[in-house]
Order: structure tokens, then C-alpha cells, then sequence
């Protein structure tokens, strides 16, 4: 007898009698999968989501500026004047420094809060490629009175589909009247469905901001190896100033959503706990058919090792049809019904809730995590009460007499 | 940094292992306290059958373990997204000093876990079942090793911090002169690739040698062969051939060959790399108890199995790993 | 009497052997139970025997220890050329699964199964592929007239036909002993008949035949060639 004779043959064959056994038990081993599939949907929903989320929003922030400048006092958010760009034209390295106005406005007749940016889209660098975001239409000139460009949501709440006037309300109540000139695509929808961008004066205008302030420099370097470098060398220079670079803001993104998925990971925990408790429960009650089965077994010749195999097989072919109905159901979910039952807890602090389509991304690392949160644990769950069903004696089949 | 998918992952798989493992161990001390072969009675009756338990138990804390070890690297690599100076999985284990420590006594637990199970095939082919006792004191030694991959994997999730400046593996792996702070410095391409071939070659005979006969000094030698070509294998697979898998020659990473733009090449060749060590180690570690009797056969008929399968596994190694080296040399650049 | 030595033998080996054999369940407890003493017997291969005793008497813990089910507590025990004694559970199965072909009291056939895959059960853990499973368990469907109920489940056919089927997977792994426990219990004359008749071509075909029954359609048949009492763990020689 060698030393691995359990042999192809004979795996196949115990393998042949589980399906067998599985089938036969179809209706206690469907309410199992059909519990775990439902745990699994929950979890691989949450992380396809999160995956895409910080994948889009990756993508999306690769336009943004090198390093965002911005002044604070008493910790809080201030404007900054223009004049600090010139204190900026000594350091070496940054190729231009744009200003912009960025605030929030709230619209109380439509309930929604607007993001207004000010500036000069063309002084950006790559700004000439910027107008290939648009869904439709151009970005205002520099010197366009009312000019805008607006997100989808915002043409849906002001009614913007057939019309292209619209009006905001200004801090003294007075009405700033604006003219769409374009809308953001969907592709960019996570970032720009509340957005409103302008030109720098108009955005000043519509804040009351004083002439020569505005909310922060974007500043755009020659190396981008030496962004942290210049950052530094910002922040000397400006000590009353908050300097953040691009990777900080992504970086900030994934926390967020990293944050969010894992806390909503730890609530399901309990699903998924609760399962486990059923698994257990289920894999451990042994029916007198199935305990005089398995003593018949043994009696032909079956050892515990190959009884023991039988009950992995079934095990993994749980865990393999639930896996796989769990994670095409939630890869359905998040593609076709936008994750509808989670986009709260991932996107909840927007009023706009924004309608962009997920962009799904499903790596193998991902169905790798998947499968250790949720496979793991029922395997680890059912062994011991598998092990219970093979050590059954033989003996038991020859009672009686 | 634990409210966080993967670090949820990985401590709830440690958790599943530790459970698991501690399971086993009970099962050692009652069968290193009441085994009595001879016995007919009720106890010994059950602890024969415990004696199955618990080596499904070690089977799938193995399992379990490798398992762990890809979702690992590939979570350091999400992890360094968000640790500030981190450029890749590289950067997010040497974020705190117990992300290598981590790793390492995982691939280590790996070969130990493995070795266990090598010993209870060849026990259970014995009527007298000889290695009981010392399979089970070595079950228990194995325990520590458990809590140690436990206790620095947890250590490490919670050292994170998404703000600390970190080096990457451009940093650490790049030859000196270009970076400072760098760990494989000073090492000399062509040396390392003789070392590594030569080493391999060396292997590859004594693989072929061993099929037939197996005298003491070989046997030792292919061992501790093997434990220092396991070492020169990584060390060149980082500062050699990752470069030209990622047709970079400032990207010197272990890790990110793992990865799906990578065709997940790094798996392919690790597995490989740790079959063939494991088959090659465990060949010469069984060699003394071929001196037993009632084992004589079953080791015999392993070392075998275990020479043809290092030797078959080493070159797919080899093959895997030179591949991209080799076509960049021959055919120059990327294709 | 008490029992001695029923060595029929001219010398040569028995196929089942036991000396001084004794059992004892849960030994050393307060509900400790000696079920056998002293056991003597040696079966030679081609033999038939029927062991008879009432419900108690040992009978079915003599049926287990002869099966390979169990090592025996102490004394020797050679089945099939196979020490049985501090041999542990995986080895006796191993030894079992060849040396072995059972009959149970209540057949013990899978109601789910076909018939096919309840004959083939015990060629499943020996790696037996299912091309060969299928030839020989049709051939010894076909030698035992049940051919027709291949694909039937076990629940659906009769009695008569439950018999057979147990009778050809107790001999698909090609065993040198047959056991059977009460067979006949379940069975009216004919069947009963029928089934010695079986018996005893397979005696004739050099298998090792022991039985378990105190049916005198069992006890008297002319293939029996010697019948053991067993009473309070102990044989008497009748």
C-alpha cells in the first residue's frame, strides 16, 4: 500500500457517492445554501461596491491638482487672497498655480445642496482636454457673464432639459440669473453630479466673495516626484495655509470607503455568525437513516477517513453552489440594480444622491476575500460535527441478536 | 486598522485557524496521556477516532494557512493605497515592523503544517501506528506557531496607520547609488544568477540521484540545499526577474507579480518554488525513519514520490521564473 | 459441556481461528460486560457452520470479532490469514473490505440506492472504476436472476429479491468468507430454501460459509456441516 493510495479512483468514487448523498438530502441542503448564499450576497455586494467606488473615484480624481491650497484660521476654512500666488512664483518646480472659488450652495426650494466651482478651465493644464468630460456642450469663457456648465442632477432638479436659464439665489436674496452651456457626462457622475462650474468672477459674484479672495490655489507641478517635496516647501511658506496633495485626497477616499464597507462588514458579521450557528446545527444532527447508513458503510468496508471524505465533498459542494450564487447575485446587484440596497451607507451624505451607474470591478483578490470571510468559517464550522458522523462503529449495522 | 474588509478577513480566518488548532491540540495531550495500543477499552476506542479529527483538523489548518497567506500580500497591497509613501504591497508590510515578521512565519507555518501531515501518512501505514507519540508532541509544538501568526498578523493590522510615511519597493529594492534606504543593496546580478542556476542545477542531479538511491550525506545535502536555494530563489526572483516581469527596472517588488495585470504570474511561480522545496526538505527529513522496520517501505516509496516531484516542480520554477529574463535577452524589450 | 477445541483440521490453517478469544465491553468500568470466554473454534476453508444462541448469548459479538468488525479483548484471532488482535480500527477495515462478504438480518440495503449502487458499495472505497463496478456487479445480477432490477430502487422490489441483492454485495468484492446474520428471519420456507440453495453452491464454489440462525430450514440443511451453540458468551459442543 503506498503511500498516498487514496488514489484518483477511489477519490472519484467517494466523491460520486456524495453527490449522490447530496442529492439525496436536496431539500435540507437547499435551505442551508440558500442561507449562505444570502450571507455571501450581502458581504460580496459590500466589497464589489466599495472596489468600485474607489476605483471610480481613482479614476475620476486623476484630473484634480497636484496640490490643493487652502488657508485656515481658528482650524476653520477661510478664503485666501490671490496675492499668495505670487509668494508661490519663487518655488521651483511648480509649472502653474490656478485659482478657484469652491463652495456649496443650499437651493431651499428644491431641498438640494449645489457644489459651485469658480474658475478658469482653460488655464488648467490639460485644460484644452477637459471640454471631452462634457456630456454636451463647452465650458464659459473666462470673461462670459452667467456661463455655466452643470452635473446631471442638477439639470433634472432645475428642469434644465428644455430650457437653459436658471437662477440661484445670491447671500442678500438677490437672484444671479446663469446660462448652461454644458453638462458633465456620466462617466465623471460621482464627482460632478452636483456640480456646478463657472468662471471665477461669476462664482465670486454669486458668494458676495470680496474681489482678490478666493477658497483655495490649485497648484500643478513639472515632476510629479516632487510633489510632496513642493508641498512641503507650500506649507513653509504659507503657514496659515492647508496644503493637500492629490494621493491625501485619494487616500482620504479609500479610508472613507474602506471605513464604511468594514463597518457595514461587521454588522453582517452577525449574519454570518447566525449562519455559522445553523451550519453547525445542521451538519451535526445525525437522523437514524443516516447513522444506519453510515454503519452499513463501514461494515462493507468503508473507513472513517473515506466517511470523513464523504461529508468534505458534500461540505465543499455547499459552499461551492452558495459561493457561486451569492457573488452572481450580488455582481447582478450592483450592475444592474446600481446596489440598490446598500448605496445609502456608502454614498448617504449627499441629498443629491447621485445617479451614476457602478462601474463594477471584480478582481480575483476580491473573490479571494470573499471566499475567507464567508467559506472559511463554514468549513471550519462543520468539521467537527462531519467527524462525529464517520466515527459511527461498524458495529452498529450488526445489532440484534 | 481593523474596520476594514480585509483586515476583517484575515482576522477572521485567523480566528477559524486558532479554533481549529487548539481543537488538535486538545486531541494531543488526551492521546500523549491515554494511548495504549494494546488496550481494548472505550477510551482507547475513541481516541482512535479522535486520532482522524485531528488530522483533518491539521489538513485544514493547512489549507487554511495558504489561504491566508495569498489573502495577505494581496491585502497588504490594498492596504498600500492608503498608507501615505506605500507604492505597493512591499511598502504596506514594512509599514511597521511586524508585517515581514508576519509573512514570514506564515510561509515558514506552511512547510511545518505540511510536514505534520507527511508524518501521519507515513504512521497510518503501519499496523503499530509507531509515530504516534511524537506526531502529537509535534502537533503541540506547532501550536505556538499558530498564536505567533495570530498575534503579528493583529499586531500589524492594528500598527497601521494611514498616515505614516513608509518606503516602497522602488526604495527598498533598488540597487545602491539610486535611493538610499534600501535593504537587498549591493547585490550583483550575474552573481546572483550563477548562484541560482548553479544551485538549481546542483538540486536537479541530486533529485535525479536520489530516485535510485539514497546514502546518508546526499540526502543531507539536497536538504540543506534546498533551505538555502529556497532563500537565493526569492531573493532573485525580487531583484532579478521581477524587473523584467514588470519590463521596469526600478520595480522590484516580490508582490506585485501576484497580481491580475501580471496574469497572476507570481502565484504560479511560488507555488511552484514551494512545492519543490517542500517535496525536496521533507524527502531528506523522512530519511531517518527509514531505518524503522514496520516504516521502511512507506518512506521509502514517499522519497521517491517526493524526488520526482521536486525535480519536476523545480524546473517549472526555473522555467516560470527566467522566462520574461529570457525573452527580454534574446529578443530585447518588451514584446 | 464446556467448550474445547473443535479443530476438525488434519493440521493445515483454518481461514478463521480463534483461541482463547474473550470480549469484554466497557472494561474496567461499573457496567463492564463480559459478552465472550474462552472461544475455541477454527473454521477451514469450504466449510459451512451455523452458529446458534439466543438474543444475548454473544452470538452477534462472535459474528463481529469473526467480520473483522472488532478486535477481540484477549486471546488470538487469525481471519483470513490476519492477526486480529491490537490491530487498529483502519487496518481491520482494510482487511475486512477484502476478506469479508456480509449478510445482514434486515439486509441492510439503502432504500434510496438503486440496486446496481447498492451491490457496487463496497467496491467504492477499493478505487474500483465504474465500467468494472458495473460488469461484475450485472454478472452476479445475472447469475442470481435479478438482472431485470438494475435500475430499480432498493425500496421498490420484493423480499425475495432484497435477499438476492444482499447476497451479490456481499459477494462483489470476492470475499473467502461469507457471514450472515440471521438471514432467513424475514423470509417464508421457500425464500428460505432458496437462499441455503445459494449457499450452498457458493460452499461449493471454496467459500468459507458461517451462519447465524436458529432456523431449523438453516440449522438442518445438508450443506451445514456443523452446528455451534453458543450460550452466555461460551460454546457448547453439542
Amino acid at each position: 500500500m503506498t503511500i498516498f493510495s487514496t488514489g484518483l479512483e477511489k477519490q472519484l468514487n467517494i466523491l460520486d457517492y456524495a453527490l449522490a448523498s447530496f442529492w439525496r438530502r436536496k431539500l435540507k441542503n437547499l435551505s442551508v445554501m440558500i442561507v449562505f448564499g444570502a450571507v455571501i450576497f450581502l458581504l460580496a455586494s459590500f466589497q464589489m461596491v466599495t472596489r468600485s467606488l474607489t476605483e471610480t473615484a481613482a479614476d475620476v480624481l486623476a484630473a484634480a491638482p497636484d496640490i490643493t491650497v487652502q488657508r485656515l484660521s481658528a482650524g476653520r476654512q477661510e478664503s485666501l487672497p490671490l496675492a499668495y500666488r505670487d509668494r508661490l512664483a519663487a518655488i521651483f518646480g511648480i509649472r502653474k498655480v490656478v485659482p478657484r472659488i469652491w463652495g456649496y450652495l443650499f437651493d431651499e426650494g428644491k431641498g438640494a445642496n449645489y457644489t459651485i466651482m469658480g474658475l478658469d478651465v482653460a488655464a488648467m493644464p490639460g485644460g484644452e482636454k477637459l471640454p471631452q468630460s462634457l456630456a454636451a456642450g463647452r465650458f464659459p469663457e473666462p470673461d462670459e457673464t452667467g456661463g455655466c456648465v452643470v452635473g446631471r442632477s442638477i439639470v433634472r432638479i432645475q428642469g434644465l432639459e428644455s430650457r437653459r436659464h436658471f437662477s440661484l439665489f445670491r447671500p442678500d436674496l438677490s437672484l444671479k440669473p446663469f446660462r448652461v452651456t454644458g453638462t458633465f457626462g456620466a462617466e465623471s457622475a460621482i464627482l460632478t453630479d452636483d456640480l456646478i462650474v463657472t468662471t471665477l468672477p461669476e462664482a465670486a459674484d454669486l458668494f458676495a466673495i470680496p474681489a482678490g479672495l478666493v477658497t483655495d490655489l490649485c497648484v500643478y507641478v513639472v515632476n510629479p516626484r516632487e510633489i510632496d517635496t513642493i508641498a512641503k516647501k507650500i506649507a513653509a511658506r504659507l503657514p496659515d495655509s492647508r496644503v493637500l496633495t492629490r494621493s491625501q485626497i485619494l487616500k482620504t477616499y479609500q479610508v472613507v470607503f474602506g471605513w464604511r464597507s468594514g463597518f457595514a462588514s461587521i454588522c453582517l458579521l452577525t449574519g454570518l455568525l447566525a449562519f455559522i450557528i445553523l451550519a453547525w446545527d445542521k451538519a451535526s444532527g445525525l437522523s437514524p437513516e443516516e447513522r444506519r447508513e453510515i454503519g452499513i458503510l463501514k461494515v462493507l468496508g468503508w473507513e472513517t477517513a473515506d466517511i470523513l471524505t464523504i461529508r468534505f465533498w458534500e461540505g465543499c459542494l455547499i459552499a461551492a453552489l452558495s459561493y457561486v450564487l451569492g457573488v452572481t447575485a450580488a455582481y447582478i446587484h450592483v450592475v444592474h440594480f446600481n446596489a440598490a440596497l446598500f448605496r445609502p451607507v456608502m454614498l448617504g451624505w449627499s441629498v443629491l444622491d447621485p445617479t451614476f451607474r457602478l462601474v463594477p470591478v471584480l478582481e480575483a483578490a476580491d473573490l479571494l476575500l470573499i471566499f475567507c470571510l464567508t467559506v472559511l468559517p463554514y468549513l471550519a464550522a462543520t468539521v467537527v460535527p462531519a467527524w462525529r458522523c464517520a466515527i459511527v462503529p461498524a458495529d452498529s449495522a450488526i445489532r440484534g441478536g | 486598522m481593523f474596520l476594514n474588509s480585509w483586515s476583517l478577513g484575515l482576522t477572521i480566518s485567523a480566528l477559524a485557524v486558532l479554533i481549529l488548532g487548539g481543537v488538535a491540540g486538545r486531541t494531543a495531550l488526551r492521546v500523549l496521556r491515554h494511548w495504549d495500543p494494546a488496550s481494548d477499552s472505550n477510551r482507547q476506542i475513541r481516541l482512535e477516532g479522535e486520532t482522524w479529527l485531528a488530522a483533518t483538523l491539521v489538513e485544514y489548518v493547512l489549507g487554511f494557512q495558504i489561504a491566508t497567506l495569498i489573502l495577505f500580500v494581496l491585502a497588504a497591497d490594498q492596504f498600500c493605497r492608503v498608507i501615505v509613501g506605500a507604492m505597493c504591497a512591499t511598502g504596506a508590510l514594512l509599514a511597521n515592523g511586524y508585517g515581514m515578521p508576519a509573512l514570514a512565519v506564515k510561509v515558514v507555518g506552511v512547510f511545518l503544517y505540511g510536514f505534520w501531515i507527511v508524518l501521519h501518512r507515513l504512521d497510518i501505514t503501519s499496523e503499530s501506528y509507531p509515530l504516534v507519540r511524537a506526531k502529537y508532541i509535534y502537533l503541540l509544538g506547532l501550536l505556538p506557531l499558530l498564536l505567533l501568526d495570530a498575534t503579528l498578523q493583529t499586531l500589524y493590522i492594528a500598527g497601521l496607520k494611514p498616515d505614516i510615511i513608509t518606503s516602497c519597493c522602488g526604495v527598498v529594492f533598488a540597487a545602491a547609488g539610486e535611493q538610499t534606504g534600501n535593504l537587498l543593496a549591493n547585490l550583483d546580478h550575474a552573481t546572483l544568477l550563477t548562484l541560482f542556476y548553479a544551485t538549481a542545477g546542483l538540486l536537479a542531479g541530486a533529485a535525479l540521484l536520489l530516485r535510485r538511491r539514497r546514502p546518508a550525506p546526499l540526502v543531507i545535502a539536497a536538504a540543506l540545499g534546498w533551505l538555502w536555494f529556497f532563500v537565493l530563489a526569492l531573493v532573485t526572483v525580487t531583484v532579478v526577474f521581477s524587473s523584467y516581469i514588470y519590463a521596469m527596472p526600478y520595480h522590484r517588488c516580490p508582490f506585485c507579480i501576484l497580481k491580475p495585470e501580471y496574469h497572476y504570474i507570481g502565484l504560479a511561480i511560488y507555488t511552484a518554488l514551494i512545492v519543490a522545496a517542500f517535496a525536496g526538505i521533507t524527502a531528506a527529513l523522512v530519511h531517518p525513519l527509514g531505518r524503522r522496520d514496520d516504516l521502511a517501505e512507506a518512506v521509502q516509496r514517499y522519497q521517491e514520490r517526493a524526488a520526482r516531484l521536486s525535480l519536476i516542480f523545480l524546473l517549472l520554477f526555473i522555467a516560470l521564473a527566467s522566462y520574461h529574463w529570457l525573452v527580454y535577452i534574446f529578443l530585447g524589450g518588451e514584446q | 459441556m464446556e467448550s474445547g477445541c473443535l479443530n476438525l483440521s488434519t493440521g493445515q490453517p483454518g481461514l478463521i481461528e480463534l483461541a482463547g478469544v474473550c470480549k469484554i465491553y466497557n472494561q474496567g468500568r461499573p457496567n463492564e460486560v463480559q459478552a465472550l470466554t474462552n472461544i475455541d473454534l477454527t473454521v477451514e476453508a469450504g466449510n459451512m457452520v451455523c452458529l446458534r444462541g439466543a438474543s444475548g448469548s454473544g452470538k452477534s459479538t462472535l459474528l463481529s470479532i469473526i467480520g473483522c468488525v472488532f478486535p477481540p479483548t484477549s486471546g488470538r484471532a487469525a481471519i483470513a490469514g490476519k492477526q486480529l488482535v491490537r490491530l487498529p480500527d483502519r487496518f481491520l477495515t482494510l482487511h475486512r473490505r477484502r476478506a469479508i462478504g456480509f449478510i445482514f438480518q434486515q439486509f441492510n440495503i439503502l432504500p434510496a440506492l438503486t440496486v446496481l449502487d447498492n451491490i457496487t458499495l463496497p467496491l467504492l472505497p477499493l478505487g474500483v472504476a465504474p465500467g468494472e463496478r458495473k460488469a461484475r456487479a450485472r454478472a452476479l445480477m445475472a447469475s442470481l436472476s435479478i438482472g431485470h432490477r438494475e435500475r430499480f430502487p432498493a425500496n421498490q422490489i420484493s423480499g425475495g429479491e432484497l435477499q438476492r441483492v444482499a447476497i451479490a454485495r456481499a459477494l462483489i468484492n470476492e470475499p473467502p468468507i461469507i457471514l450472515a446474520d440471521e438471514p432467513t428471519a424475514h423470509l417464508d420456507s421457500r425464500l428460505s430454501l432458496e437462499f441455503m440453495a445459494i449457499m450452498a453452491e457458493l460452499k461449493t464454489a471454496g467459500k468459507t460459509i458461517v451462519i447465524a440462525s436458529h432456523d431449523t430450514l438453516v440449522t438442518e440443511h445438508p450443506a451445514v456441516e456443523r452446528i455451534i451453540d453458543i450460550r452466555d458468551g461460551r460454546i457448547h459442543v453439542s
